[in-house]
C-alpha cells in the first residue's frame, strides 16, 4: 500500500478525458493521403507557377492544400478529438476496435495540428505569393510528419511540444 | 515526361519516409550500451531534498518522464515491475518529471521521453533506452549486471 502511494504522488497527473491514441493516427493517415494528391497535382508546373494571382489561387492543388489549412485550423482550435476525423473515428472506428492500453494526453496531438497548420499554410501564402514549389514543398514537409505518425506512431509535433513545455517555452 | 517525373518524385518521398520512419522504429526501446564513463550519484538525481534519491546496490534504472507523456505510464509500470523499492534494495527505480528539472534533460541529453538510465552500483551509466525499453534486452543487461557485482563480491 506505502509503495502504491509513493507511486502516485510520483506520477504525473495525465487527465481522465485522455484520448484514444489511435484517433490521431487514423487522422494523419487521411491528411496523409491528401497530401499526397496535392503533390501529385502540384508536381507537373511547380517550376513556372502562373502568372495571375487567381490563376495561382484556383489551382487545383492549391484548393486542396487549402481544405487541408482549414483542417489543420479546426484541430489546432477545437483539438483533434473534436475535428472531422477524430470524430469520425469515435464514431465508426473507435466502436469497433478493443479498448486502448493506454490513454493520451490531448495537448501534444494538438500542438501538432498547429505545427502542421503553419508548414502547410506557409506553403499555401508563398504559392499564392508566386514562389516555385511552394505547395509541393510544404505538402511533401507535413506529408512526412503525417506518414511517420500514421504508419509508426512516431508523432514530431508532439516531441516538439515535449521539448518546448521543457525548455519553458511553452507553459 | 512530367507525369514520370511527379510519380518518381512521389514515390521517392513515400520511400525515404518509411526508411526514416524503420530506422527510428528500429531504435526504439533497445538497450544502448554508453561507453563513455560518466557517474551519477543521488544526488544528481534528487528532486525533492526532503526524499533524497537512493541508488540501488546493483542497479539503478532512472527514467526521466514528462507530464504529457504518452508511452511513460506503461514505462513506469515495467520499470518498476522490475525494481524494488525498500532501502538497501538491490534495484531500484527512480522516475524523473523532466518539466520539474530540465537541467537534468540538458545535462543527460535526453531530447525523448520515457529515456531511461541504466547505472550500476558505483553510478556509472551502462546503457541509455530511449522510448519504452524491451523487456528481454533490459532484463539480459540486470543479470549482466547482477552477476559481476556477485563475482566481484565472491572475488573478494
Amino acid at each position: 500500500m506505502t509503495v502504491q502511494s509513493a507511486d502516485e504522488s510520483l506520477s504525473p497527473q495525465v487527465p481522465k478525458d485522455g484520448i484514444d491514441p489511435r484517433g490521431p493516427r487514423f487522422g494523419a493517415a487521411i491528411t496523409a493521403t491528401l497530401l499526397l494528391f496535392v503533390i501529385l497535382l502540384a508536381m507537373p508546373g511547380a517550376s513556372r507557377p502562373p502568372v495571375e494571382p487567381w490563376e495561382r489561387a484556383t489551382q487545383p492543388a492549391f484548393l486542396l492544400l487549402t481544405g487541408i489549412v482549414v483542417l489543420f485550423s479546426w484541430g489546432a482550435a477545437a483539438g483533434v478529438a473534436r475535428h472531422p476525423y477524430g470524430v469520425l473515428f469515435g464514431r465508426v472506428i473507435r466502436p469497433r476496435l478493443a479498448p486502448p492500453a493506454e490513454r493520451e494526453d490531448p495537448r501534444p496531438p494538438r500542438f501538432a495540428q498547429l505545427i502542421g497548420l503553419i508548414v502547410t499554410g506557409l506553403g499555401l501564402v508563398l504559392a499564392l505569393a508566386g514562389v516555385p514549389f511552394a505547395l509541393v514543398t510544404g505538402a511533401a514537409l507535413a506529408f512526412v510528419a503525417a506518414f511517420l505518425n500514421s504508419v509508426f506512431g512516431l508523432c514530431i509535433g508532439c516531441q516538439l511540444y515535449l521539448l518546448l513545455v521543457r525548455s519553458r517555452v511553452l507553459t | 515526361m512530367d507525369v514520370v517525373w511527379t510519380w518518381a518524385a512521389v514515390g521517392a518521398l513515400v520511400l525515404v519516409t518509411s526508411i526514416g520512419g524503420l530506422l527510428w522504429r528500429r531504435r526504439q526501446g533497445r538497450v544502448v550500451s554508453d561507453r563513455a564513463v560518466h557517474r551519477v550519484s543521488a544526488g544528481d538525481l534528487t528532486v525533492d531534498s526532503a526524499s533524497p534519491a537512493l541508488l540501488g546496490t546493483d542497479v539503478t534504472l532512472v527514467q526521466f518522464s514528462t507530464e504529457f507523456c504518452g508511452q511513460c505510464p506503461a514505462t513506469r509500470r515495467l520499470l518498476s515491475g522490475l525494481a524494488n523499492d525498500e532501502p538497501h534494495s538491490a534495484i531500484r527505480h527512480i522516475d524523473i518529471d523532466l518539466t520539474h528539472r530540465p537541467d537534468l534533460a540538458t545535462k543527460y541529453r535526453v531530447l525523448q521521453t520515457p529515456t531511461t538510465l541504466v547505472l550500476d552500483g558505483e553510478g556509472r551509466v551502462r546503457a541509455r533506452i530511449g522510448g519504452p525499453p524491451r523487456r528481454p534486452e533490459l532484463v539480459d543487461l540486470l543479470e549482466r549486471i547482477q552477476k559481476e557485482n556477485h563475482d566481484r563480491a565472491v572475488s573478494r
